[in-house]
């Protein structure tokens, strides 16, 4: 019988669509974009190819340090994805950006503090596979 | 200019049927859907040869109108529904097949929902499809391990505690009083009392979620005939006249556009309900409310007008919702927390009976007007509701 490979490669639970395919790929590469408006200067997320101030098709990717604040979070004490079991209990904040304060992104919260609504974090990205990236929270 | 107007009260819903509710039901869920179909159609007096319409909705779980008219034997389909989604488009199909009978398309339709919702596909998040086959937001809730709706519930009833100061101990009131209504209950899956304790003792899930701030997981299913108001004086039970229906509405966290989550989005579906019924939030006689959690059992509370803004827990301190001495009692048969995940055609059935006066110990004292709603309109995007009224 074979043992399990300790150094296998992780492995993405999903795929992006043709229009996600960036921004997944941008968070393993380390960094978060989300698309701007040329046209109207709104922000779009989640990604899509239409923009959801104008409702054109002129986006840009565009890298952002992700910063805002803690609107909800809950303490999860089951995982809520396969690969979150060995993380439990870990916390998944909403967290409003300041670039457009409409935009509420859920993502694991990394950190020792106690969690408060307000509380101030940008984006850290993880690489998970050279096309899947996560975003995580950090406080700022 | 569309009249904006649903045809008040000219259908109604003459006959309910429903399996028994378990943990593994342990046939499939065709075998759920012809059963509880059967027994409705039964119930109301009428033959499967009757049936032109079949109405369901499910997302790729339950039986399709298609298959489970050709094992029926139901050959003059006229109408049918396979609506996409869960409990937030429930009452839809309710509406749709009202239209329809109203409007002459069909003389009788059967809404239906089956699922084997704990032994096959999960509804915790844990059996979710992969692949081209996952919802399109799905990605965005298994990138930060939250695809579970208790936490999407979760976070959205912290929103709540934070603006308005409701506690877990309030959410625990609303899992005992379900707890109770259940407790005497046969089709109930959940029959032992608790305690506001028991509540405080049960593990967290989705932290400020505890395991009995979440409903069950099921396996059966329930249906119900609709047929015109006319053809209803002829039928053996007191007809369940649908006074008003609307849909839509709601909001999606993965998405932008959300500003604040505490406010809850029944409000939308509820004031165009109660415009269309001509009914408003005294006229109600008991609810049924979609109570996937604790928590969105109290956001329609509110959103439906029965409590102020805020407002619930000093109504819970007073009973107010209790089902032998509350002013409007809710969720009589224990709801999705304590009776069974039937997707909320386990409320259309309860009303139902409540109506006839044929709920036996559990018959409410004024039962002429009964509020049934879908989700409350988080999560899908979706919500929906009904008002029934004894004929």
């Amino acid at each position: 019988m074979q043992a399990p490979r300790t150094d296998a490669p992780r492995r993405a639970l999903f795929s992006g669509d043709r229009d996600t395919t960036p921004y997944w790929a941008a968070l393993a590469k380390g960094g978060l974009q989300i698309q701007h408006c040329r046209d109207c200067g709104a922000w779009t997320w989640p990604p899509r190819l239409i923009c959801s101030g104008c409702h054109g098709e002129n986006l840009e990717w565009t890298p952002t340090d992700g910063a805002g604040e803690v609107y909800s979070w809950v303490v999860s004490h089951r995982p809520g994805a396969p690969d979150y079991v060995n993380l439990t209990p870990y916390v998944v904040a909403l967290v409003r950006l300041d670039i457009q304060p409409d935009i509420l992104i859920p993502g694991r919260l990394i950190t020792d503090q106690e969690v408060r609504q307000g509380m101030r974090v940008r984006a850290q990205a993880e690489h998970i596979t050279d096309e899947i990236g996560r975003l995580n929270w950090v406080p700022e | 200019m569309s009249k904006r107007q649903f045809p008040r009260g000219e259908a109604a819903i003459v006959g309910i049927g429903c399996t028994e509710f378990s943990r593994d039901s342990g046939v499939s869920t065709f075998t759920l859907a012809a059963r509880a179909v059967k027994a409705a159609v039964a119930d109301a007096g009428l033959k499967l040869s009757d049936v032109d319409g079949l109405a369901t909705f499910g997302a790729t779980d339950t039986m399709t109108p298609n298959m489970l008219a050709q094992a029926l034997g139901i050959r003059n389909m006229r109408y049918y529904v396979d609506q996409y989604l869960g409990g937030s488009v429930s009452m839809s199909i309710i509406g749709q097949a009202a239209l329809a009978v109203s409007a002459g398309v069909a003389d009788c339709v059967v809404a239906y929902r089956a699922l084997n919702g704990r032994s096959e596909q999960r509804k915790n998040g844990s059996t979710i499809g992969s692949g081209s086959k996952m919802p399109w937001d799905i990605p965005f809730k298994l990138s930060p391990g939250a695809v579970s709706p208790a936490q999407e519930f979760g976070m959205i009833a912290r929103t709540h505690m934070e603006k308005y100061g409701t506690t877990n101990e309030d959410f625990g009131r609303l899992a005992v009083m379900c707890r109770t209504h259940a407790s005497d209950n046969e089709r109930a899956m959940m029959r032992h009392p608790i305690t506001l304790d028991d509540y405080l003792a049960s593990p967290w899930i989705a932290e400020p979620f505890r395991k009995l701030d979440c409903c069950l997981e099921s396996d059966g299913a329930a249906a119900v005939v609709i047929v015109s108001a006319e053809r209803a004086k002829d039928l053996p039970h007191r007809a369940a006249l649908i006074q008003g229906a609307a849909w839509g509405g709601g909001v999606n966290i993965v998405n932008n556009g959300v500003v604040d989550l505490a406010e809850t989005p029944a409000s939308v579906i509820s004031k165009r309900l109660y415009e269309t019924s001509g009914l408003g939030p005294k006229d109600v006689d008991f609810a049924e409310l979609y109570d996937c959690f604790t928590y969105t059992l109290l956001s329609q509370i509110e959103g439906y007008g029965l409590s102020e803004i805020g407002g619930v827990p000093d109504k819970l301190a007073d009973g107010a919702y209790d089902r032998a001495t509350g002013s409007t009692p809710v969720n009589t048969h224990g709801g999705l927390l304590s009776e069974a995940y039937i997707h909320g055609m386990n409320h259309v059935y309860e009303a139902v009976q409540q109506i006839r006066g044929d709920a036996g110990h559990r018959q409410v004292a004024k039962h002429d007007v009964a509020l049934v709603t879908g989700q409350v309109g988080y999560l899908s995007g979706y919500s929906s509701a009904i008002m029934l009224a004894g004929a």
